[in-house]
């Protein structure tokens, strides 16, 4: 049997009559009418996005001009180059996916989970190849330090992202908080590379990463939260 | 299947508050979106249900809808959430309920239409439900490729798959069939 009979069989299914209780679509368009009243559509996704884009960067050079821009002095001109623009694509990236995540019908390019690990292996990849001292003094403590750093300032970015995306509606609230932690953690990090002036490789590769992953997991958890 | 643009301007105008606009969606989308909860093994009772939960949810989320976009993938984006909706919720009374009495697990297949149509509901009922979907999507909403990956949240690499699938499985029940109705005749 070819396709084409296949596509015939299926459209003459389909077009066969199904019809609905007009009970039923009363029942709707009387409930529907006693709240109906104008509304204010969304923006368009590209204005959601720049939104995002900025709070996360006030979020982080903010912070980071309170801690200090210790980082950004002490790193050569080719780590600027390539740091700071991965982390503005990435951004980028994970802004206008969390925008397409609270508007349904979106277009999804990548889906929220794979980004997050794509993500942070692209920033662990950048590391290794900017950073070459692979000494591990005060290892746990430092990188705890700036671990809780990079968290603390990932709040601020998640709740005012939240703020400005209240009105969307997420068909997928998991995906949704995934897309959130990410964009909410790259922006934690962005202040770390701003304010942390410890280039150890291990270091950065575990502990500035690490708040990528982490408030993504945090943003899924509290979608679920939410969702229940 | 409705034209786009007909359906854009309507969702315009039921933003803006036009009843009209509303009861016209209305009437024009929710057979085949009843069609899509029926295709998805709900009863009729439960596919009445999920509609009418659907169009609430609508209403409440109207303005998430942007003008110039498709309203289709838009309005299964939110039918497909409602739909997941019921099932974990019945998943889950159903895990603090106990069985009284074996069920079967596939709803019956509802008898043949008259007039030699075949019935969309049996056709792919042997179908898994992802694939069911997108057919549904396809061929009943007839909605592009495109439309159905924003739909479903997936690319349209995927939708493709997915199709293929169906088909391929399509392809063995309908031939089987074909050979056996041949038996059936070249006997009687």
């Amino acid at each position: 049997m070819r396709d084409r009979e296949i596509d015939e069989i299926l459209t003459q299914a389909g077009q066969a009559p199904h019809e609905v209780a007009p009970a039923v679509l009363d029942r709707v368009a009387r409930s529907i009418g006693s709240s109906l009243g104008p509304v204010r559509p969304l923006p368009p996704a590209w204005a959601l996005a720049g939104g995002l884009v900025l709070i996360c960067a006030a979020v982080a050079l903010a912070g980071a001009a309170r801690l200090g821009l210790y980082g950004i002095q002490k790193l050569s001109v080719l780590d600027d180059a390539l740091i700071f623009p991965v982390l503005g694509i990435l951004i980028c990236l994970a802004a206008t996916a969390f925008a397409g995540e609270m508007i349904p019908g979106s277009r999804r390019r990548v889906a929220p989970g794979v980004f997050l690990g794509a993500g942070s292996l692209a920033l662990v990849a950048v590391f290794a190849v900017l950073f070459h001292d692979y000494r591990t003094e005060r290892f746990v403590s430092q990188g705890v330090a700036c671990l809780t750093a990079g968290l603390l300032h990932a709040i601020p970015a998640g709740l005012a992202s939240w703020l400005l995306l209240r009105r969307g509606f997420a068909v997928n609230s998991i995906a949704a908080g995934v897309a959130a932690g990410t964009l909410a953690g790259l922006a934690g990090v962005t202040m770390l590379e701003l304010h942390c002036a410890n280039f150890e490789a291990p270091h950065a590769m575990l502990w500035h990463t690490a708040v990528i992953p982490l408030c993504g997991a945090a943003g899924a958890l509290l979608a679920r939260a939410a969702r229940r | 299947m409705q034209p786009d643009s007909d359906l854009e301007m309507l969702m315009a105008r039921y933003q803006r508050g036009d009843f009209a606009a509303a009861t016209t969606l209305i009437h024009r989308l929710s057979p085949q979106l009843h069609r899509f909860f029926v295709i998805q093994f709900a009863s009729r009772g439960d596919a009445d249900d999920l509609l009418q939960e659907t169009w609430m949810r609508i209403h409440e989320v109207r303005h998430t809808y942007r003008a110039g976009e498709p309203v289709l993938p838009w309005l299964y984006a939110i039918a497909r959430h409602i739909r997941v909706d019921h099932y974990r919720k019945a998943c889950r009374t159903a895990a603090r309920e106990e069985r009284l009495e074996e069920m079967p697990e596939v709803a019956a297949v509802p008898p043949a239409r008259s007039g030699g149509t075949p019935d969309l509901e049996a056709l792919l009922a042997p179908l898994p439900q992802s694939q069911r979907e997108v057919i549904e999507m396809l061929k009943v909403a007839g909605m592009s490729l495109e439309e159905v990956a924003r739909a479903t949240s997936s690319s349209v690499g995927s939708v493709k798959q997915k199709a293929h699938r169906a088909y391929e499985t399509l392809r063995e029940r309908l031939s089987g069939e074909r050979l056996n109705t041949g038996r059936a005749g070249g006997l009687s």
